[in-house]
């Protein structure tokens, strides 16, 4: 009990507040999707190598969705890249449709952590950033990476001895670009997204 | 009594009528453009077919064929197609990258046939395989971008509106598609504001520029989260709800929706998109005809090793 209040509670929902879904979510996620084509297609470009880049920050994007606006931050993750892998010509419709599960899960495991534990969207205790990292980051880019691979498998754009490397690059390069834009926008904007409406205290409103 | 008028004279320099140009989502292309006859459910299906149809066909001259119909299609559309040069740098790398794996780890089987250049050992079977992927990979890519370089967000709109999906669906695209926008354009203000400050960008070590596109994140969150905001209680005030009705149930009329006719020509070209991708799936899923092993040039580079 005594652990539980040292720490600052943003989850939990006051006395006779109700929360429901509502257009303020469609909205939310509309635009987060918007940022994401932006920032995936920037991704994408920088470093061009395709359907495996070296720096994908769009990572950041999905977790940090996740985090504020739960299972609508979960939906952006997957619908984003569909539109900006289109647009910087990383990925096909087909590949990117594939990726589905695994850019789902790579958002929404950030969102999953923080409700779980009860972890401060701001990154305020050493906690928050432990969880963040081991799970947000690293473990989500692991398992996309994971996915990802297999799907290049599949449509055959890597050959199955090459696996290992092509999930290492991904991991990787996926993983440091995103936990450095992902600490920025959880540091520095989750103070001001708490206070909103759109805010999610539990996974869809 | 008769007055006289100085009239001024026009002068002889001529001068060229402007090209009216109708912004996409990846460039620009005449408004008078013979595509936009075209309705834009119409061009959402090329989307479809064009960007799906390679996935069933692994025979590199008919993607490469489909790349020269997307090609003669942006032409006959008026697209500048220079404009896809940014997309260069891709096609090179990607190449790069898919040789140098099926080089570096080709999949090897004993039926395969080895052959040695330059000290190295390749596999052909592998290694066309991977020439094949490639042209299948560019064929969907392009069929991808022909749409996005041909269609703006209101195409789109209007697309999926007459596939008559739900107006959440519908308002949820648009949004997101002019958001993508709107990031950009404050992105824009943001730099301008910086530079009319005295930052000069390109003095600046990669390093600190790097770091400095990372804060731009910080103010164009602001100003997207408030914006959530705004719109929001903007639908609410003009009385939008998740289900598009109206309070008393009714259906909210679509004005954008009568402003284009879906004709002969439209009806005819989506029945021929639908009708041959139903036709290449069932044909590849059930007999395997656009396989790698179909292909004229794998046969013909096969019997140079027979």
């Amino acid at each position: 009990m005594a652990t539980e209040a040292k720490y600052e509670n943003v989850w939990e929902l006051e006395e006779g507040e109700i929360r429901k879904p509502g257009i303020a979510h469609i909205v939310a996620l509309a635009l987060f999707t918007g940022i994401g084509i932006v920032v995936g297609t920037f991704g994408s470009l920088a470093v061009p190598i395709g359907f495996v880049s070296a720096f994908w920050p769009g990572q950041a994007i999905q977790a940090v969705g996740s985090i504020w606006y739960g299972m609508w931050g979960g939906i952006a993750a997957f619908l984003f890249p569909l539109i900006s892998n289109a647009m910087s010509g990383s990925a096909p419709l087909p590949v990117s449709m594939a990726y589905i599960p695994g850019n789902f899960v790579q958002g929404i495991a950030a969102g999953w952590i923080f409700r779980q534990l009860k972890l401060h969207p701001a990154l305020k205790y050493g906690r928050d950033w432990l969880w963040f990292t081991v799970v947000g980051i690293l473990a989500a880019n692991a398992f996309g990476a994971f996915w990802g691979t297999w799907v290049l498998r599949l449509f055959g754009l890597i050959t199955p001895d090459s696996h290992l490397v092509a999930w290492a690059g991904w991991f990787m390069g996926n993983s440091v670009a995103s936990w450095v834009l992902g600490v920025l926008l959880l540091k520095f904007l989750s103070p001001l997204v708490v206070k909103t409406k759109a805010f999610c205290k539990g996974y869809w409103a | 009594m008769e007055q006289t008028v100085a009239v001024a004279t026009p002068t002889s320099v001529a001068v060229p009528p402007q090209r009216k140009m109708r912004r996409t989502l990846l460039g620009t292309v005449p408004v008078q453009s013979p595509l936009y006859q075209l309705h834009p459910v119409t061009r959402l299906f090329t989307l479809l077919f064009l960007g799906v149809i390679s996935l069933f066909i692994l025979i590199p001259e008919i993607n490469i064929a489909l790349i020269i119909l997307i090609l003669i299609y942006l032409r006959w559309a008026k697209v500048d197609i220079s404009g896809l040069k940014i997309y260069l740098p891709l096609t090179v790398t990607v190449a790069i990258f898919m040789f140098s794996v099926s080089i570096a780890f080709p999949t090897i089987k004993p039926e395969y046939h080895p052959f040695v250049f330059l000290g190295i050992t390749f596999y052909y079977e592998s290694l066309f395989f991977t020439f094949a992927s490639y042209w299948r990979l560019m064929a969907m890519l392009f069929g991808t971008i022909q749409y996005f370089s041909t269609n703006r967000e209101r195409d789109t709109l209007v697309g999926i509106r007459t596939l008559k999906a739900p107006f959440v669906v519908t308002y949820f695209f648009s949004l997101a598609l002019r958001s993508a926008g709107m990031f950009l354009e404050d992105m824009r203000t943001i730099r301008e504001a910086e530079r009319a400050r005295g930052l000069d960008e390109s003095s600046m070590a990669l390093r600190d520029r790097a770091k400095l596109y990372a804060m731009y994140m910080i103010p164009l969150f602001t100003l997207a989260i408030r914006r959530t905001d705004e719109i929001s209680n903007a639908l609410f005030a003009r009385g939008y709800t998740i289900s598009g009705r109206l309070e008393d149930g009714v259906k909210r009329s679509d004005y954008i929706l009568t402003l284009y006719k879906i004709r002969t020509v439209d009806k005819v070209l989506i029945t021929l998109m639908v009708t041959s991708f139903v036709l290449v799936g069932i044909l590849q899923i059930v007999y395997g005809t656009f396989s790698m092993e179909h292909s004229p040039l794998f046969k013909l580079l096969l019997s140079l090793f027979n």
